[in-house]
């Protein structure tokens, strides 16, 4: 794919638009693609100006205080960042090894044909609603997750992080790492595939014939081509997991206090509370609610902007 | 030329060829963890994940590597390291993939019968039995907004592709750029910005059609990232062989690329459905529910079905949990269709 891309100008060609039919084919084709461009700042623009009102009277205190009273007019989201950081981080340490593990299964080690099939469930469940993993995480997994919290909490207490004072596990950054690990799996899977797919094949057979055994040919020769281009997939996942809404919604238990206790049966997150205080606010609180979607989509479309560039840059590579 | 001329000399790979004694070795050491592992847990009464993880795993992992010294060496033990826990980070996924997908089974099945499929919910209530209502309405909602946004998203994706294929235009690579960053457009904030574009300036008042701009938004970059590479997939020959013969660009356009990706253009549009119609939050935030059927997406309440599972999961009853259960299992169901669809019409490519 990248290699085609980089002989596929038409610069031989010194093509001209003539005729009405024409200009007006890639003139709504031009129109569309200047669309697609501003659409990021329209959403800035948008968003900022309905939610001006709330920076202008919060001040920084909306992005480092930790209350949030709509009765007293006091926006603060900074457990909910911190909470979506969290969660993220967590979700980010059970998926990464995980997707990494099934892309080089796929690429290296399955047979074409159940490597084909695990292609296609890969991309089926990229498209998996959040609402039935939501529904599913509530009901069948939770239960499960918050014993194996109080196993880890019984037998690793000691550790900072891993303590837990309410003696309950259910609601915690814990068991959202989990939910989000398998909405990031597919995306960072199908990139890392992609990406382990496009290390030269002949190289890999080359390490291999030289004696190198199945490891030393994957951190010597797969790791290093592909790195850039697996961080890409990795921070790609890590978006996903900032925005993802639904799901976390129904087995966080959201509260506005600084968490760092993973198992501790309560946590924030910064999408999942937008949804779940919209019903419920007032006028003044829905405009500090989409100055927390601002905050949301800053965060998340830098993350996604550096994964394209890391993606971006070992396509180039590839190509050339 | 003859296929004779063209014979392919097929490469060897010596490092695959495995000894009857080490395949002796290879199927004990990856029978007797399970076996082991099985014992243990029905005698100290573990479950599940905590079974394969706490005893499962260390057992395989020393019974590969000691297959692997005595078969191969010393150089072996990361190998079999390596393959163990490849394997192992599978199963974990696969296990829980495997557990979402019983348990829709198991408890959305009952919630799902023919009636199921037409009926609205009008008059049902938490506690209603379900030989009555069901989520026709939703279905009819979600066919409604999902359609607009895909009657607009796949001509202006399909636009923007041919603009980043077709023309030599210098902002191709920034159009790329942003484009392909709002990929990870967080689904509530796509609702909030449309709430605070089009509600909150009072353009258009609160019903279905808010909903599908969200949607349109969320599935446009998919759009643009796949019919790029659809376009990309049409021989430059073509192109070629189309101007040569004297048409303008645009009927090069519609009448030879266009017929040549059109299997991939289906393809693109069946995958960026699939992508949207699960899409939960910006509905909650835009389009409210309604337990009634509502074919007009511009006036008035709307259900979907996305909303109409999360509507029945308010009230945990047992009842309305089995119903959420059948939604969801109804959702599922929708996007592997879709997706089976997808497949199908892209198995024939260049």
């Amino acid at each position: 794919m990248a290699k085609s891309q980089e002989s596929f100008d038409l610069v031989d060609l010194k093509l001209k638009v003539s005729g009405r039919g024409d200009r007006l084919f890639f003139g709504f084709s031009s129109v569309a693609a200047y669309f697609a461009f501003s659409l990021v700042f329209l959403i800035v623009i948008f968003l900022g100006n309905a939610s001006f009102s709330t920076f202008k009277t919060q001040g920084l205190a909306f992005f480092t205080g930790s209350t949030w009273d709509d009765a007293a007019g006091v926006y603060q989201i900074f457990p909910m960042l911190v909470g979506s950081v969290l969660c993220s981080i967590l979700g980010l340490l059970i998926s990464a090894p995980i997707s990494i593990a099934i892309a080089y299964f796929i690429e290296f080690m399955a047979p074409p044909r159940l490597a084909k099939a695990l292609t296609n469930i890969v991309d089926l469940l990229a498209a998996l609603p959040s609402i039935v993993i939501a529904i599913w995480g509530a009901f069948v997994f939770a239960p499960v997750a918050a014993q194996w919290a109080q196993i880890i909490n019984n037998k690793l207490g000691f550790i900072p992080g891993l303590q837990n004072t309410s003696g309950t596990f259910v609601g915690s950054p814990f068991i959202a790492g989990w939910i989000l690990a398998i909405m990031m799996t597919p995306i960072i899977t199908s990139v890392c595939r992609e990406i382990i797919g496009s290390v030269d094949k002949d190289l890999v057979s080359a390490a291999l014939a030289l004696g190198g055994t199945r490891f030393s040919t994957m951190r010597r020769v797969v790791i290093p081509t592909a790195r850039g281009g697996i961080t890409g997939g990795i921070l790609l996942g890590l978006g996903r997991g900032l925005g993802e809404t639904i799901a976390v919604l129904y087995v966080l238990n959201l509260v506005f206090i600084v968490n760092f206790n993973i198992l501790e049966n309560y946590g924030g997150s910064v999408a999942p509370m937008i949804a779940a205080y919209y019903g419920e606010s007032s006028e003044v609180g829905v405009s500090a609610l989409l100055a927390a979607g601002v905050a949301l989509f800053l965060i998340t479309l830098f993350v996604n902007l550096i994964a394209q560039i890391f993606v971006g840059r070992y396509e180039k590579k590839m190509a050339s | 030329m003859t296929t004779e001329t063209l014979r392919l000399v097929t490469p060897e790979t010596p490092w695959r060829v495995r000894s009857k004694s080490q395949l002796v070795y290879i199927f004990i050491a990856s029978t007797l963890p399970a076996a082991l592992t099985f014992l243990i847990a029905d005698q100290m009464k573990l479950a599940g994940l905590i079974a394969l993880t706490i005893v499962f795993l260390p057992l395989q992992l020393l019974a590969a590597s000691l297959a692997a010294l005595i078969t191969v060496g010393k150089r072996g033990i990361l190998d079999a390291i390596l393959t163990v826990s490849v394997l192992f980070l599978m199963l974990t996924m696969g296990f829980l993939l495997g557990s979402v997908a019983l348990s829709l089974v198991q408890k959305g099945f009952k919630a799902l019968s023919f009636h199921a499929i037409y009926q609205n919910s009008f008059y049902v209530t938490s506690v209603t039995s379900l030989e009555y209502g069901g989520l026709g309405h939703a279905l009819v909602g979600t066919l409604v907004i999902v359609g607009i946004a895909v009657i607009f998203a796949v001509p202006i994706g399909i636009a923007v592709g041919v603009f980043l294929t077709e023309t030599q235009s210098r902002m191709r690579g920034s159009v790329r750029f942003l484009s392909q960053a709002m990929t990870g457009l967080p689904s509530i904030v796509s609702g909030l910005f449309v709430f605070a574009f089009l509600y909150l300036t009072g353009w258009v008042q609160r019903s279905a059609i808010l909903g599908s701009v969200a949607l349109f938004l969320l599935m446009l970059p998919t759009i643009i990232r796949l019919s790029e590479e659809v376009l990309k997939l049409v021989p430059q020959e073509l192109r070629y062989a189309a101007l040569a013969l004297g048409a303008p660009r645009h009927k090069a356009f519609f009448q030879v690329i266009f017929p040549a990706a059109r299997s991939g253009i289906i393809t693109t549009c069946l995958l960026g459905t699939a992508r949207v119609i699960g899409e939960t939050a910006p509905l909650i935030v835009l389009v409210t529910y309604l337990p009634s059927t509502n074919f007009n997406p511009l006036s008035g309440d709307m259900a979907s079905i996305p909303t109409y599972i999360y509507s029945w999961l308010k009230f945990s009853t047992d009842l309305a949990n089995q119903r959420a259960w059948g939604g969801a299992l109804a959702l599922m169901i929708l996007v592997g269709v879709l997706f089976t669809l997808a497949r199908f019409f892209g198995r024939k490519r260049f």
